[in-house]
Formats: structure tokens, C-alpha cells, sequence
């Protein structure tokens, strides 16, 4: 990279936000996955203004450049494979509006998703999508990934929550998608960019919708005997028209790794848990909360305990979101998978699940979305043990296969990123992603805006991921929170 | 040439008996009065592709027609070389009730639909007009709601994926057969109120919901525009999550059995969910209503609200507005201001007969075509002053031209021709009668 395209981007953002030394991009290497790529220069923009100018000296010198939040993402999606740029919204921390009359906000890309209901609670009001990694995730990094999180079983994705972007478009133009009225005439490029990974534009602000808060919630755990029985009873509660607030399960494997350390209550000689949450009114959450336990019982739980206190309740989610940071007591290295199936195929999906963990001599945890169908197989390996690193990966690969022979989705959250592109050719026909590519040409792409993402490679599914395990040590303990 | 070359054999030879040339039988598959030289009924998206591909290599161009309800929207269309009448793409095509999704063709009529997964205790969450005779695809071209939205959200948000059919022949399926996915781009979000101009949507996966096992509907009189917004802001900041809130005037409410002799101006609110969160809701939004200075209200019981419902959903857009004598704007704002809007439609269009879903801030204005303005300059500065935006959904066909509401200021016009030209490439479908005049 030449120092005069440097001396440009100092005289865009100032040279106080214009870092080239080693170290500093060495922060900028790696993400929540195990995909790691040094950039050349990181800018950390002031204003949208400032991005646009950015994007369009890359486009005059053709730099690619990539944007990144807080960098908890779990599949490479701000990791610059090709060096270049990386622009940082860690200055766009902003929260520059809300109104609580029409229940919205108008932030900047690097606010932290829990500061919004934080800010909002007050009015009696929160921001919805709640990933794991909520306290330190940040908005703009969310609409990239259309990220989900516990409650989106009742209430729905990021995409549901964003009413519109104003965006840095490839050209380097200004222009907003949606706004803060619902309906905005023209074709629904809003809907289109959120999920889009950063690949078709920069978010710069992000008008969220808020909700108001439930009046009253009950969390009860369930405990079987079985997985199958545990997996049934999802499929029954969602037949029986109930649609909790979150519907979480974890095996015995998960269980035993957090109960160690969080003592969230969990038992440890259960084979499989649900945590299930509902919420509404208070006159009728009872009644609802005790249908579910109905329904629990009816399928063998052998035992069904409420949270008494906001205290136990709040154990019990805090165990549930450490689910994969306890992993690191379990295995030196894991890989964790994000497949969607048909809520109805949970109980043969988790045989699937077990059978390939045998097939491939690994331990797999699994802890996840059960109402959405959204697996999280944590697949426990020691990158020092020759070939497990291997198996890891073809463990990996078969479990998205088997999730899309059922129907169902490579990701359901955590997005493709490089991590996961070769296995969008599993799921996609070429004229799936013809349309795809299509949709980007329309965006002005010209191969610079976080390039090779999404879109496979020629290589197969799972070789991308063939880096798993190549982690220093220090690097991976710098990784971010535990999620 | 269009009915006498080797094209028109090729389509006969494809489409068969589905292929029509008979002036009798194609005026039967008008579109806003317009008579459509050919007719093509393909049975499947891939059928459809083909034959929308042989029209594009003549340069010719299409019109997608569902039930025909709303292919009154403005301007006015001259001609039309080819129809593509989606409703024998027809047929709840997989429903699977324990994961509450569907895969439905999209000519298949929302009625059916309905009915079909009211079999199984649930239903496709939306209560969009011209709810008897629409079909699926064309309720989600026109990207049409209804009131429904304040609980269960736009029907933007209850499609999870589509198959669609380019005027290229390229057959493509965008989002996931599942609840939740994050793989690829969802181009098909962009179908989601394009008329029908992107390309053809042949099939929907559907997000469904279980009907709510009670529902209630409160009524609720206000004298004052201002008080009945008020009120509508409150429910929908409270933490009651009613089903649905309509506003409408005197006029409009006359219409409606349910709503008649109401008052001055009328919210309906309806409540749904176990019989304990129904009355909750009821309780809690007759409180509200009383404290916001409701004049009068009225309570309507489980078993009538559905039939109720039908008639007051189509007071907003709807079959309650014949095409031929009335015009339909759509003004949008934030739902506080939905008295400011009410108030400048008011101002603009005298006659005019306005119901809301105000918790969303829309109001739709049914305006009698012989007394409208079509180009009320104050209500297009009132627009532009506070970002509203507006559109006309239907104008009568001997005028039509001249209903055509202003775009917005910072309209992302560049970025939605790219992708018309990037989709539809040869501009087969309905070029040219787009927003923005794409």
C-alpha cells in the first residue's frame, strides 16, 4: 500500500485515526471466528461522511476495504482476506435520537446492542434482537448479519427491527433505505441490505424499532431423561399454538460445562434441558407457563421448576449464554456449527447429530434455538492430537449437509462470512446464486466492498474452514467475550 | 406482429390451451380497462419463465395479473402486449403446522389459503384488503397490509423465502424453507411491493401464526381526530399487545355494520390470545380509550368479531371502493402524526373518506373521483416538509394519469433503477409504470 493513498485516508479521518503499525493491525487480524487477515491500514472514521470519502479513494487506488463493529463475529465476515482497508465504527457510538412516542431510535452503526434497551428501559421499552454477545455486539455489525438471538422465536430478527439504513453504497454515495416511516415507496432495498454482510454497503445509521416491554415473564426449566423427549416436547408445546418468548435447550454435555463454573442450577445427570420463557400479561402468563409444563410432563420431563426469583432467572439465562465460553473446560479447540431444520426434525436431526459424532470420534455439545430450529453443535476437538482438526471440520461439513437435506439453512445467525461460503453451493442452486449476484452488480459492487464473502469459492464446503485451530493461543484468548 | 409469427406458435406450443389470442377471451384479463393482446397461464414458476423469456426476445413486455383487484394503480396503462395470469400457479403446495411455515404458489387466493390452514387452528397473519378474491401473490406484489401489522408485523416480515421467474428465464429461489436463516442475500424482499415489475413470484414460503384461541372487539367514539390518535399512540405504546387498531371517519365508519352510528370519529381495536390475555387486553384498552376521552364505547363478542373484521379491513384500501368511482392514496407518517396526516388528507380532499391503521402511522384516502384533486399542492409541501410519503393505490381509469403523487426527496432512485435493470433486463415486465417511472 503506498504512503500517498495513506496520507489521503490522514487527511480524510486525521492521522490520530489512521493506525499502520504492526500492532495496531494486529487487532484488526481476527474476529470471533478462526479466520485471520492482517489489514494493511485501519481508519476509524468520525461521521458517515468521512466513510463515504474512504470508499471513494479505495475505489480510485482499488483498495478493498472492509467494516467491522466489535468484531464478535463467528464467521470472518470483518476479516480483510485480502488486506486493504478496515474501517472501524468504533468512534460512530452514538445514539442520536430516540422517540418514544413512535417507538424508534436512530443510532449510529458502533452503538452496543444492550446500550439501546439500556437507554430505552425507562419508557418502558427495549430493542428486541438479543444475541449472546449483546454486551459488547454492536448494531451496525447486527444489521450486517441479520442477527437473531434467544427471544427471536416470538418476536423475530434484526431484519424486523430495522425500519431504515442510511448507507455508504459502493460508489461511495449517501443514501438511505427505508427510513423512519414504515412503507417507504420503491422497491424494499432495506430488507435486501440487512443480512448483506457488508458486502453491498457500509451501514452508517440504523433507525430500530422499539417494543414495549412484556408485563410479566415466567422461565421454567425442563429436565428429561432423554434428548428425544426433550426434542419432542418442542415440537408439542409450538403444536399446541404456544409461541414462548425463547425456547432454549442443552444436553448433558453443555449442562455439565457451565454448571461447573456458573451454578446456574442446572443438573448434571440429565441428559438433555429446555429453558423455556414466556411472557405477556399478567393475568395470563400463569396460565400459559402452566400449559407448558403440561405439555412438559406429558412428555416425560422428570422434572419442571420455575424461576422463583428475578435472581434464579437470571442465573439461568447467564448459564445458558456462557453455554460456549464453558467449552473451553471441556476441549482446547472447538467449532461450533449455526444450521437450521424444520422445528419438527429436532428429534431425528439430534440423532443425526449424535451418529456423526460417533462416525467421526469427536464429543459434540450441543446447546441452542430448539423453537427456531437453530442448532448450535459445538464440536470438541485438540488441534494438537494429529487429524482431529481434520475430522473436526468433515464433522462440521456433514452436519450442514444433513441440515440442508432436511430443508433447512447452513446459518441461522451467525452468518457465512469466508467461514461458511464454499457450503452456500450445498444449499444454493447457480441460479440462486445468479439472483444473488445479480442483486450485488445492482449495488454498484465493483469487487472491493468486503470481497469474497457470502459467494463460494471453487473449493468444497468445509475447506474454508480448514484454518480451524490455527489460532496462537494469545490470539484466541483475546477473541472477545465468551458467547 | 405479436399474434401472427413463430413466437406465438412457440408459446402455443408451450402453454397450449393456456395460451390465448381471442380478443373475446384476453379482454378478460384486463388490466385497468386495458385489453392484453395475449394471455399466458402457465401452471409453474418454470413454465412461466419460459414463456416470459420467448416474450422478451420480442421485445414485447408483460403484465402480471392475479385477481385483478388492484390493477387500477396509476398512470394509466396503454397497452399491453401480454398478460401473465398467475391463478392456475394455485395450491397450498406443503404446510407443515408443527413448524408453522407453508410453501403456497403464489396465484393461489388468500381466501383458500386461509381456509385451509384454519384447518389446523392457524392462519397467514394478515388481514390485507380485498381479502375474498386476492390472491397471495399479488396481496405481497402490492406489498398491501392490514391492521393486523401491529401485532404480527408487515407481510414483509412473515415471507421467509420465494421462488421467482426472471424475464430471462432464470428460475432462482431467494431466503430458506425455515424460520430463521442467514444464508445469501434475501433478494426476495425486493419482490415485496414491486407490482410485479422485478420479475413473476411463483412460489412463497410463508411464516404462519395459530389463530388466537379468543378474540374481542372494543369500539370506542371520539369526538375529537386529535383525542382518537392519542389514543391509538397509547395502545400501541402500552405493553397490551393488542391484535389490531383502525381509526376511521364518520363516512367510512358508516359502512361497516360493526362500526355504524358509532360517532364522530371511530377506533376499532381488536384482542386475541387465551381468554385471560383477551380480556386483559380488553380491560386495559377500554381504560385507555375512556382516559383519552372516548365519548362512547362498545363491546363486541368472540364469535361475531371475525365476520366484523372482514368488513372493517377492507375500509382501508379495499373492495369497499369501486374502482371506477374513487381514488385511493396511501399517506404515510409516524403513527403519532396520523391526526397531522388525517388532517392535511382532510384539508386536500373534502370528500374524501379516510380510515388509518394509525399504531403504524397509515392513513388511506378513498377519494370520489369526481370531486378529487388529483395534485393538491399543499399536501405534497405538508409531505415534503415532514418526510411523509405517499402513493395513489388505485384512480380511476379515464384519468388515471393524472393521480401521481410526488417521490420523496432523498429517494435511493438510482439504486432501484439498477436493480430493474439488473433483474429484468430486456424491461419486460410493465416497464416504465414503476415508482419513479421505473
Amino acid at each position: 500500500m503506498d504512503a500517498a493513498f495513506i496520507r489521503r485516508l490522514e487527511a480524510i479521518v486525521g492521522s490520530r485515526h489512521t493506525l499502520t503499525a504492526a500492532g495496531d493491525l494486529r487487532n484488526y487480524g481476527y474476529d470471533a471466528s478462526f479466520d485471520q487477515a492482517l489489514p494493511e491500514v485501519v481508519v476509524v472514521p468520525g461521521s458517515a461522511e468521512e466513510i463515504a470519502q474512504i470508499v471513494a479513494a479505495c475505489n480510485d487506488r482499488g483498495y478493498p476495504y472492509v467494516v467491522r463493529g466489535a468484531g464478535t463475529g463467528l464467521s470472518g465476515g470483518a476479516i480483510a482476506e485480502l488486506g486493504g482497508v478496515v474501517i472501524s465504527t468504533a468512534r460512530l457510538h452514538h445514539m442520536l435520537e430516540v422517540d418514544v412516542e413512535n417507538r424508534l431510535a436512530v443510532v449510529e452503526p458502533g452503538v452496543i446492542n444492550a446500550d439501546i434497551t439500556a437507554a430505552v428501559r425507562r419508557h418502558g421499552l427495549c430493542y428486541i434482537p438479543d444475541p449472546s454477545s449483546q454486551s459488547a455486539c454492536t448494531i451496525g455489525g447486527n444489521v450486517a448479519e441479520n442477527s437473531g438471538g434467544l427471544h427471536c422465536l416470538a418476536y423475530g430478527v434484526t431484519a424486523n427491527h430495522t425500519l431504515g439504513v442510511e448507507i455508504v453504497t459502493p460508489d461511495g454515495e449517501l443514501v438511505w433505505l427505508g427510513g423512519k416511516t414504515v412503507d417507504v415507496p420503491g422497491y424494499d432495498l432495506l430488507g435486501v441490505f440487512v443480512g448483506s454482510e457488508g458486502t453491498i454497503g457500509i451501514v452508517t445509521k440504523i433507525v430500530v424499532k422499539l417494543t414495549p416491554i412484556q408485563q410479566s415473564s415466567r422461565t421454567l426449566m425442563a429436565v428429561f431423561d432423554s434428548v428425544e423427549d426433550a426434542s419432542q416436547t418442542v415440537s408439542s408445546i409450538i403444536g399446541a399454538g404456544i409461541i414462548p418468548g425463547a425456547l432454549e435447550m442443552m444436553d448433558r454435555l453443555s449442562t455439565n460445562a457451565v454448571e461447573e463454573f456458573a451454578h446456574a442450577g442446572f443438573p448434571t445427570d440429565a441428559d438433555a434441558i429446555l429453558i423455556v420463557e414466556v411472557d405477556g400479561l399478567a393475568a395470563a402468563v400463569d396460565e400459559q407457563a402452566g400449559a407448558v409444563r403440561d405439555v412438559c410432563r406429558r412428555n416425560r420431563a422428570r422434572e419442571v421448576r420455575f424461576a422463583a426469583t428475578a435472581d434464579e432467572r437470571e442465573r439461568i439465562w447467564k448459564g445458558r449464554k456462557g453455554a460456549f465460553g464453558a467449552m473451553g473446560r471441556l476441549s482446547r479447540n472447538y467449532y461450533v456449527q449455526d444450521g437450521v431444520i424444520p422445528r419438527s426434525l429436532l428429534p431425528e436431526m439430534l440423532r443425526e447429530v449424535a451418529a456423526i459424532s460417533q462416525r467421526y470420534d469427536l464429543r459434540i455439545a450441543n446447546v441452542f434455538h430448539a423453537g427456531d430450529g437453530n442448532l448450535h453443535p459445538l464440536i470438541l476437538f485438540d488441534e494438537s492430537k494429529p487429524g482431529e482438526t481434520d475430522r473436526a471440520v468433515m464433522a462440521g461439513e456433514a452436519i450442514l449437509r444433513a441440515c440442508v437435506e432436511r430443508g433447512g439453512s447452513v446459518s441461522g445467525e451467525h452468518g457465512i462470512g469466508l467461514e461458511k461460503r464454499d457450503c452456500m453451493a450445498v444449499q444454493f442452486a447457480p441460479a440462486d446464486l445468479e439472483l444473488m449476484a445479480r442483486v450485488k452488480s445492482a449495488f454498484g459492487d465493483r469487487g472491493l466492498c468486503n470481497p469474497r464473502k457470502v459467494f463460494p469459492t471453487s473449493r468444497r464446503c468445509g475447506e474454508s474452514a480448514r484454518r480451524v485451530g490455527s489460532l496462537a493461543p494469545e490470539v484466541a484468548a483475546a477473541a472477545g467475550p465468551p458467547f | 406482429m405479436l399474434t401472427s409469427t413463430p413466437f406465438t406458435i412457440a408459446l402455443k406450443d408451450l402453454l397450449g390451451a393456456r395460451f390465448r389470442v381471442h380478443p373475446e377471451e384476453c379482454a378478460r384479463f384486463s388490466v385497468a380497462r386495458a385489453a392484453p393482446k395475449l394471455v399466458l397461464s402457465p401452471d409453474s414458476t418454470e413454465e412461466a419463465a419460459r414463456a416470459v423469456k420467448i416474450i422478451a426476445q420480442e421485445r414485447a413486455s408483460v403484465v402480471i395479473r392475479g385477481a385483478g383487484t388492484k390493477s387500477f394503480r396509476p398512470p394509466a396503462l396503454r397497452d399491453v402486449d401480454a398478460v401473465l395470469d398467475t391463478t392456475q400457479l394455485r395450491g397450498v403446495l406443503d404446510h407443515k403446522p408443527g413448524d408453522l411455515t407453508a410453501r403456497v404458489a403464489a396465484g393461489t387466493p388468500l381466501a383458500d389459503l386461509q381456509f385451509e390452514l384454519r384447518k389446523h387452528g392457524q392462519f397467514f397473519p394478515t388481514d390485507a384488503p380485498f381479502a375474498a378474491s386476492a390472491t397471495l401473490g399479488g396481496t405481497l406484489a402490492a406489498n398491501a397490509n392490514g391492521a393486523l401489522r401491529q401485532r404480527y408485523g408487515a407481510v414483509r416480515d412473515n415471507v421467509l423465502g420465494m421462488r421467482v421467474a426472471l424475464s430471462d428465464g432464470l428460475v432462482a429461489f431467494s431466503g430458506a424453507n425455515v424460520v430463521k436463516s442467514v444464508a445469501g442475500y434475501d433478494a426476495h424482499k425486493a419482490f415485496i411491493g414491486s407490482y410485479g415489475t422485478l420479475g413473476l413470484i411463483g412460489e412463497v414460503v410463508l411464516k404462519i401464526a395459530p389463530l388466537p384461541a379468543t378474540e374481542r372487539m372494543l369500539t370506542a367514539s371520539f369526538r375529537s381526530l386529535a383525542s382518537a390518535c392519542a389514543a391509538a399512540t397509547a395502545l400501541a405504546r402500552s405493553n397490551l399487545f393488542v391484535m389490531a387498531i383502525t381509526l376511521h371517519d364518520p363516512k367510512a365508519a358508516a359502512r361497516s355494520a360493526a362500526l355504524r352510528g358509532a360517532g364522530d370519529w371511530t377506533l376499532a381495536v381488536r384482542c386475541g390470545g387465551s381468554r385471560a390475555a383477551t380480556s386483559a387486553q380488553f380491560e386495559g384498552a377500554a381504560a385507555l380509550c375512556k382516559s383519552s376521552g372516548a365519548s362512547a364505547m362498545r363491546d363486541l363478542e368472540a364469535e361475531l368479531v371475525p365476520a366484523a373484521w372482514a368488513d372493517i379491513s377492507e375500509l382501508a384500501g379495499g373492495a369497499m371502493y369501486p374502482a371506477d368511482r374513487y381514488a385511493v392514496a396511501k399517506l404515510v407518517g409516524l403513527p403519532a402524526q396520523t391526526h397531522l396526516l388525517a388532517d392535511a388528507a382532510r384539508a386536500a380532499w373534502p370528500d374524501a373518506e379516510l380510515s388509518a391503521h394509525p399504531s403504524v402511522g397509515v392513513l388511506f384516502a378513498h377519494i370520489p373521483a369526481e370531486s378529487g384533486q388529483p395534485q393538491p399542492g399543499e399536501l405534497w409541501k405538508q409531505l415534503a416538509l415532514h418526510n411523509w410519503t405517499a402513493l395513489y393505490l388505485s384512480a380511476p381509469a379515464a384519468n388515471a394519469d393524472s393521480w401521481v403523487a410526488p417521490l420523496p426527496a432523498h429517494a435511493p432512485i438510482k439504486l432501484q433503477r439498477r436493480l430493474k435493470a439488473a433483474l429484468d433486463k430486456a424491461g419486460t415486465f410493465d416497464p416504465g409504470r414503476y415508482w419513479g417511472g421505473i
